[in-house]
């Protein structure tokens, strides 16, 4: 009984939050197209690369080391032409890229969330209902989780069909990768809590979506550090490291959301956040 | 009658500066007890307190038998919050509202509630209108609609007529007397004090701490002598000597053309000073008691615990 009406509970917060968030046209139109602009973007990008320039003018860039750092790590490389080693160097960075995408929704989702609750001045009549705290900041948290991973997976979808339009369907073995698995399957998930946690953090300081949002840049700025050092031959993220970067960020999520309980206290959310 | 809430010296200290102070009070069952504070006195913390939203930093309350600090769950099903400001998702109809929070108790029937506060407080024609475009009386309707959607048994009402036209003030005073017909505890917090006497069954006067708790009119009496007004066609010495004679006479002041007098025994020596005025040749055309408002009550017990605090 207790189970079913926690599940009723979270199911209403999701379903409100969905509510409220889409009849907001500019973060409805911020959840729905950035991401596909972004995955257009980067595919795109590498057409345009690709398409006009040589590998002699890619070799004797700083993109060469990157290409011999990943050969070293994928021997199977060796088969290919050097322009389509380039090609797979910058398709091996695109499930990084993605990443930037569960970051900007689930920020957006929890600050929308929080500030709009604020602004509404509807938290403490919330907070006189029977729904516990971890319910309302579960439903919060999965309403913003929710789509964040379902489009990141589709725009994953869109760049697969995207690599296969541009004509090179044969580089897809050397993408999908172990690699890549774990970034779609755990880091998409990890990161996507752990800037929904972030955006309650910030949330509970400001009344702008727009303040809360712009930390979003304590994520994204590592996320495209990764993608850099990678096309820079620096490291390669193996598969190990990737795993071991995924523990490293779980432990960092559960962290943050003990910062975020925290604040989630009803006596936080009624005194302190104003 | 059994007492429904019951505290016992709850304490709340914000920073260093104390909200509340060593609060003991008891609510019977079925009573509207009238909260009366000025503004910033705790009465907001108090309410928040007794409906668990916060904990008191020391002593502790009881509501319906829960604790408030520790049982919040279980007493959010039982009780009713009107908060100070009707705070609703802006986007969305009153209707969603509604069910929004209606959904978040366990047995009720949902739709039925939703439908039938609605037509309750005649938001029935507007039910599918955004939030956003409401008057604020309308607001605070659909609040009181959203205290009550779960049939609570104790009400907790913060300022329920604040900023409200007297029209829509008569509607929520109404409501609130409907209440109290129904057997409901009503914890009525405000400012307004003619609202407290009209609609309280006792009022406890805080200020930080209770500094009174009692009925009107045995407040009335504690602090003011029982007088009466005898308004009359015109008022000379020769009354007022005549008045004066009289040994149950206390004390007499002439204001216009009305006499103030106090008397020994209020009821039993009414009808002898009305015949001695008479054959005095006083023309009377009305007596009735001074009643001393609540405001008068609470201005002299403000005055007092001010001075008292120093």
């Amino acid at each position: 009984m207790q189970n079913k009406m926690a599940y009723t509970r979270i199911n209403n917060v999701i379903r409100k939050e969905w509510e409220t968030t889409f009849y907001n046209l500019n973060s409805a139109l911020f959840i729905t197209l950035l991401p596909f602009i972004i995955t257009l973007q980067a595919l795109i990008l590498i057409y345009l690369v690709i398409k006009f320039s040589s590998s002699d003018a890619l070799v004797n860039t700083i993109l060469q080391r990157g290409v011999d750092t990943l050969q070293g790590t994928m021997p199977s490389l060796l088969t290919l032409s050097p322009l389509e080693k380039f090609q797979v160097l910058f398709y091996s960075q695109f499930p990084f890229y993605l990443l930037l995408i569960p970051v900007m929704i689930a920020i957006s989702f929890a600050t929308f969330s929080i500030i709009e609750e604020k602004q509404a001045r509807a938290l403490e009549p919330l907070l006189a209902t029977p729904v516990r705290t971890w319910e309302l900041l579960l439903g919060k948290a999965l309403a913003g989780a929710i789509p964040s991973i379902i489009i990141t997976w589709i725009c994953a979808g869109i760049f697969l069909a995207g690599v296969k339009w541009i004509g090179t369907s044969h580089l897809l073995k050397y993408v999908i990768t172990s690699s890549w698995w774990i970034s779609i399957l755990f880091f998409v998930p990890l990161i996507t809590v752990f800037g929904f946690m972030l955006g309650i953090i910030a949330s509970s300081r400001t009344n702008d979506p727009k303040n809360a949002q712009n930390l979003a840049i304590v994520i994204i700025l590592p996320v495209l550090g990764l993608i850099g050092i990678q096309l820079g031959g620096y490291v390669i993220l193996t598969p190990g490291l990737l795993v071991i970067m995924a523990g490293v960020l779980f432990i960092l999520d559960l962290l943050i959301l003990k910062v975020a309980v925290r604040l989630f206290k009803r006596e936080s959310i009624v005194i302190k956040w104003k | 009658m059994q007492n429904i809430i019951e505290t016992s010296g709850i304490t709340k200290i914000f920073d260093g500066r104390v909200a509340v102070d060593d609060l003991n009070i008891k609510v019977k069952k079925g009573e509207v007890l009238g909260f009366l504070g000025p503004n910033g006195a705790g009465k907001t913390t108090t309410i928040r307190i007794l409906s668990g939203i916060i904990s008191p930093t020391k002593g502790s309350a009881t509501v319906a038998g829960f604790r408030t600090d520790e049982d919040a769950e279980k007493l959010h099903e039982i009780i009713g919050l009107l908060t100070e400001t009707p705070g609703f998702y802006e986007r969305l109809s009153a209707k969603r509202n509604l069910e929004f929070f209606a959904k978040f108790y366990s047995n009720i029937d949902v739709d039925f509630q939703v439908n039938k506060y609605l037509k309750l407080m005649e938001l029935w024609d507007r039910r599918d209108d955004k939030v956003g475009n409401f008057s604020k009386g309308m607001k605070q309707r659909l609040a009181l609609a959203r205290a009550l959607i779960h049939e609570p048994e104790i009400v907790f009402l913060d300022e329920p007529t604040a900023g409200l036209d007297p029209e829509v003030s008569i509607e929520v005073h109404k409501l609130i007397i409907k209440l109290k017909e129904e057997k409901r505890t009503v914890f009525l917090c405000t400012h307004n004090l003619e609202e407290a006497e009209l609609l309280s069954d006792r009022i406890a006067l805080f200020k930080t701490n209770l500094v009174a708790l009692d009925t009107a009119s045995n407040l009335r009496n504690q602090l003011f002598k029982r007088e009466v007004i005898i308004e009359m066609e015109s008022v000379d010495n020769k009354i007022i000597e005549a008045v004066e004679t009289l040994n149950f006479v206390q004390g007499v002041n002439k204001e216009d053309k009305q006499l103030v007098i106090e008397l020994t025994e209020f009821d039993k020596n009414r009808p002898d000073l009305v015949e001695s005025i008479i054959k005095a040749g006083g023309r009377i055309q009305s007596v009735f008691e001074r009643k001393h408002s609540v405001e008068e009550i609470y201005m002299t017990l403000i005055k007092e615990e001010d001075k008292e605090k120093g």
